[in-house]
């Protein structure tokens, strides 16, 4: 209780980290449930590690261009989130692009997984400079949250929580039934790309803020857990943005509390309720079937 | 009839620029109730998706005599194509046909709202708008999507097989639901279907698609095959 206590507390040194924490946590819920939704979470798991290769590429490319980049300074995030953000958008619009051919999307996936890493580790070996602070953005660099980051963080996923809840009528209508879109005079293919920028903004700030693996933990865990209970669109996005949420929250307290890697903390916690969620239906079912019988 | 309210002159459609029905001309009138018939692969449904406008003209044109813009066609696809993945209720889904008119950042107003309960009201589903969409029988889904096809408002209503995979009650509760939209509205109503033999007293005209080609005759010219018909009424009672 005394943990929680000072966790909640307006002194709490970490307060800023797990105020990024936590908005990570409520936002990339958000778009995570079109991946769910569009059947693009194999996609999820690629983007992460590719924003990491873009983050690696633009230390490798500063280092090269202006010299050796200065650890935990603002300049630094810059570089590593223009870096972040072209190498996921690109990757996205290439990845969106052969969405339909479903024959071969699961080879194409893996293989920009396997290319991304593989980057990652080369941009990173031709980097002395950028190895150390790199690993520690791969981790996800949450303690290093400053006032500032925090504030842009706060603006940028805000400004994009706005745009997902004022065009979820639009964003819904080609997720669902594209061709109807189509008949209804909507560009389509405008509001595929809106999506896809979405996304590639909401991984790039989650991957510098929370790490790959937390980043991927988020977007896909609360709306699966969530599309297990939701039986109306808005509840399903509003509810796996408030589960994870919650969820990051729970995490960084464990992590505080049992000196507990955050990431990892976080995403087994989601992972903990989505088993909690589905046992608890799978029993309700039985014991429905059996009553019945 | 009251004139034409879609027009083809010498329509090849298809994908990827290879034409799949061609040199297809004929018009679809103001409250005529039209069905495309052929085989299964003849091209039924790519007729429907270039009147739809969902498949370029390859050539020839398409002329529609009403706006778009301000009504578009209400369109009922096979619900197969739709994903189940997906969490909405009935009344979701029916609110979706207005969506058609709303510029981003509108939201749905309450007029709209009453359109949506009104149009499943004519499909006589209100008591089940807060249901999931998934939960319901085929039939009931299928109905539905014609709320949600109303609820565009539209002067033509194009449906991509209502019918298939329904039992004989939902097909007949569908096609009677169609049959009232368009004698009591006035809807002008295209429809898909391999049964014309069960909607023969119901349409008033038949496009035959079969071969490449597309020809709309008179209903008593057009004879189903007995195979097919045999077919089509042993998947409808197994299914």
């Amino acid at each position: 209780m005394s943990t929680l206590l000072q966790i909640l507390s307006p002194d709490f040194l970490l307060r800023d980290a797990l105020v990024a924490s936590v908005i990570v946590g409520l936002i990339c819920p958000l778009v995570g449930v079109y991946f769910v939704l569009r059947r693009m979470v194999f996609l999820g798991v690629a983007l992460p590690q590719v924003s990491a290769a873009g983050i690696a590429f633009s230390f490798f490319t500063y280092g090269l261009v202006v010299g050796p980049h200065e650890p935990y300074q603002l300049s630094e995030r810059v570089v590593a989130m223009i870096g972040s953000f072209s190498f996921t958008l690109a990757a996205t619009l290439m990845l969106a692009f052969f969405e339909r051919r479903r024959e071969t999307v699961e080879a194409r996936i893996g293989t920009t997984y396997a290319l991304a890493a593989a980057a990652t580790i080369l941009f990173l070996a031709k980097d002395p400079h950028g190895e150390a602070q790199m690993v520690h953005l791969l981790k996800g660099d949450m303690l290093a949250t400053t006032g500032t980051s925090l504030t842009w963080m706060a603006v940028i996923l805000g400004g994009l929580a706005f745009a997902v809840f004022a065009f979820r009528k639009e964003l819904l209508l080609v997720s669902f039934d594209r061709d109807l879109a189509v008949v209804f005079g909507k560009r389509a293919g405008l509001w595929d790309l809106v999506l896809y920028l979405l996304i590639g903004v909401v991984i790039s700030l989650g991957v510098m803020t929370a790490g790959p693996m937390a980043t991927f933990g988020f977007l896909v865990i609360p709306p699966v857990t969530m599309r297990l209970l939701a039986g109306r669109m808005l509840t399903f996005s509003l509810g796996s943005a408030a589960l994870g949420a919650v969820t990051a929250f729970a995490g960084f307290y464990c992590a505080y509390r049992f000196d507990l890697p955050l990431g990892p903390a976080e995403v087994a916690l989601a992972g903990a309720g989505l088993g909690l969620v589905a046992a608890t239906l799978v029993v309700r079912r039985a014991l429905g079937g059996w009553h019945s019988s | 009839m009251n004139g034409a309210l879609i027009e083809l002159e010498d329509v090849s459609l298809g994908y990827d620029g290879r034409p799949v029905i061609e040199h297809v001309s004929f018009s679809i009138d103001r409250g005529e109730f039209t069905a495309l018939v052929g085989p299964n692969g003849a091209g039924k449904t790519t007729l429907l998706r270039g009147l739809l406008g969902l498949i370029p003209v390859l050539a020839g044109k398409i002329e529609d005599h009403f706006d778009r813009a301000v009504s578009p066609p209400g369109y009922v696809p096979q619900r197969e194509v739709l994903d189940s993945i997906f969490p909405l209720s009935v009344m979701e889904v029916v609110l979706m046909g207005t969506y058609a008119r709303l510029p981003p950042l509108w939201p749905v107003s309450a007029r709209l709202r009453r359109l949506a309960a009104e149009c499943l009201d004519q499909v006589g589903l209100t008591s089940l708008a807060k249901r999931p969409f998934w939960a319901l029988s085929g039939g009931q889904r299928q109905r539905v999507l014609i709320a949600r096809a109303l609820a565009v408002e539209p002067r033509i209503m194009l449906l991509d097989e209502p019918t298939a995979g329904v039992d004989h009650e939902a097909e007949e509760a569908i096609t009677g639901l169609i049959t009232r939209l368009n004698r009591d509205q006035g809807l002008t109503v295209v429809l898909v279907t391999h049964h014309l033999d069960r909607i023969r007293s119901r349409v008033q005209s038949a496009v035959q698609v079969d071969d490449g080609q597309a020809i709309k005759q008179p209903l008593h010219t057009i004879r189903v095959p007995e195979a097919q018909a045999a077919g089509s009424r042993e998947r409808t009672q197994t299914g």
